[in-house]
């Protein structure tokens, strides 16, 4: 395995942190549009818009885009290689995954970035 | 010989195996995988609606009438039902997820030692058991707790 | 009950095209095995039922198959114990089929042996001619004693769900095997292992179905000692390096 730029050793270790970040994150997006600011309210407009420019739910948010997809992909990597050992199978699982965890959080970063500093219509 | 190699492994279908006896393990196994896989889905539609705020994907920055017409198509009993079940099934992945994560480093699965006849596996003895049943308590609770929310 | 209506699936994978059931009607006795009850077929009903056994006592692990769904040995399994006059035997899962109930193993001892299941000593000389003992504690026994009760029957094997899938994936006995030997005191060949392991159909597709320990007839736990030997692979160290073995008794 030397060859590899990731050992499958560092794979699981993100695959974990990931993890560990994943609920600890996703359990305050939760709790904070749920329970501590009533759900009606967590949706609107207004207030949607001050919390991704509230500079540590902003940046929370963004933080949770990364880890969940990294977590997420990976995820469906090891269920992926786990069906069809042939080379071509793993090459293709591993590139595939990799380009939908940067294309999505691409995307996700973009909503972000235009919230915070995107002009209000 | 080939065709009986290929013929008896089981592939997906071994996925789910309720007759291995007292393997609570690998039901919970089962549906991390599912629940992994809905959450994934969850996400990237979520990431899509998401981007309804700041105009979709040709927007330009927060748009008050392309966000209310995002809440048109999310906010109704079956987007609030979808809601629910996402709750459901990311309380279960999450704790169950810890518990995995503590058991793949050897910790909460009990330790070898003399065994003796009728045997009882350490590992599915220990605290680890246990915690699949608090992920799916918490998981209704929390799925309880979200439909009063979004019904109540 | 006076006797109980055996069903053997019956394949042969150089003439039939599909596994079939064929009954057998074998007469009770107290005490009968399932094992016991097949070689009645076999001697008395039917010559060319296919079937592998050779201790009759859970000793060599060579009649493990799925009896009324459940991965058994059958010289383990009382008739009575059942609680059906019907019993359906079958191969094991995720094993090629030779011919009716006996599978093929090569693969199963292809990867135990790529584990390399023995003690491996930085000094080979010494190894090959010892002149004492390698010292051991108690409590340094205990931790692997019972993993080396494995019988390689390959019941674990026949229920991970990786294996049902990952060709690659070495199986539960072969890792544990491996747990047995990077933590016994006198390996030095934890490192190789450890790297063995540490790629993407390696260790890391285990993930704690548990099914394997659950299905165990010698007690391993194979479970156990993946879990424990991760650590070690997460870690990238083994608890030994070369030639920090535990030393010759000397007087
Ligand atoms: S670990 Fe248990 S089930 Fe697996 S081969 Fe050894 S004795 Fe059989």
């Amino acid at each position: 395995m030397g060859d590899k730029i990731m050992t499958e050793r560092k794979i699981m270790m993100i695959q974990y942190v990931t993890g560990i970040l994943s609920v600890f994150l996703v359990s305050v997006h939760l709790l904070y549009q749920g329970v501590i600011v009533p759900y009606e309210k967590a949706i609107s407009f207004s207030q949607v818009l001050s919390l991704y420019r509230h500079i540590f739910y902003g940046s929370m948010l963004e933080i949770l885009l990364v880890v969940i997809l990294v977590h997420g992909f990976n995820g469906l990597r090891i269920i992926l290689l786990e069906l069809n050992q042939s080379q071509d199978w793993s090459k293709a699982v591993d590139i595939i995954t990799v380009i939908a965890t940067v294309v999505t959080i691409a995307y996700g970063t973009r909503t972000v970035i235009l919230a915070v500093f995107g002009g209000v219509s | 010989m080939e065709k009986g190699r290929e013929r008896n492994r089981r592939g997906i279908r071994g996925w789910f195996d309720p007759t291995v006896p007292n393997n609570l393990e690998r039901w919970a196994y089962f549906f991390q995988r599912l629940t992994g896989l809905g959450i994934l889905a969850y996400v990237i539609g979520h990431i899509g609606d998401t981007s309804f705020f700041v105009g979709g994907p040709f927007g330009t920055g927060p748009n008050q009438s392309s966000w209310s017409f995002d809440l048109s198509i999310t906010e109704n009993v079956v987007g609030h039902l979808i809601l629910i079940f996402v709750v459901l099934i990311v309380t279960f992945h999450g704790i169950n997820g810890i518990r995995l994560i503590l058991a793949e480093l050897g910790i909460m699965v009990g330790k070898p030692s003399k065994i003796e006849y009728p045997y009882r596996p350490s590992s599915l003895r220990s605290v680890q058991r246990h915690i699949i049943w608090v992920a799916i308590v918490l998981a209704v609770l929390a799925a309880i707790w979200a439909g009063s929310i979004l019904f109540g | 009950m006076s006797y109980v209506k055996l069903v053997v699936q019956r394949y042969d994978p150089e003439r039939d095209e599909k596994p079939r059931f064929q009954e057998y009607i074998v007469p009770y006795r107290k005490g009968m095995t399932v094992l016991d009850a097949i070689l009645y077929a076999r001697d008395y009903l039917d010559h060319s039922i296919g079937v592998r056994f050779s201790c009759r006592m859970a000793s060599c692990g060579s009649c493990g198959m799925k009896i009324n769904g459940k991965p058994a040995l059958a010289c383990y399994t009382q008739v009575s114990e059942l609680g059906t006059e019907r019993i359906v035997v079958q191969p094991m899962d995720n094993f090629p089929v030779i011919k009716d109930l006996a599978t093929d193993f090569e693969e199963f001892f292809e990867k135990h042996k790529e584990l390399m299941p023995y003690l491996v000593r930085e000094d080979r000389a010494e190894q090959e001619n010892p002149k004492s003992e390698y010292l051991m504690k108690p409590e340094e026994l205990e931790r692997i004693l019972q993993f080396t009760y494995c019988i390689k029957c390959g019941l674990c094997y026949s229920v991970c769900p990786t294996v049902g899938t990952d060709k690659l994936f070495p199986g539960p006995q072969a890792i544990a095997q491996a747990y047995r030997y990077v933590e016994d005191v006198r390996d030095e060949g934890g490192e190789t292992r450890l790297n063995i392991l540490d790629n993407p159909h390696g260790i890391w597709r285990c993930h704690f179905a548990g099914s394997c320990s659950a299905v165990c007839p010698k007690g391993v736990d194979p479970a156990l000692g993946i879990q424990l030997l991760r650590r070690y692979v997460m870690r990238g160290k083994a608890p030994r390096k070369k030639g920090e073995g535990s030393k010759p008794f000397t007087k």
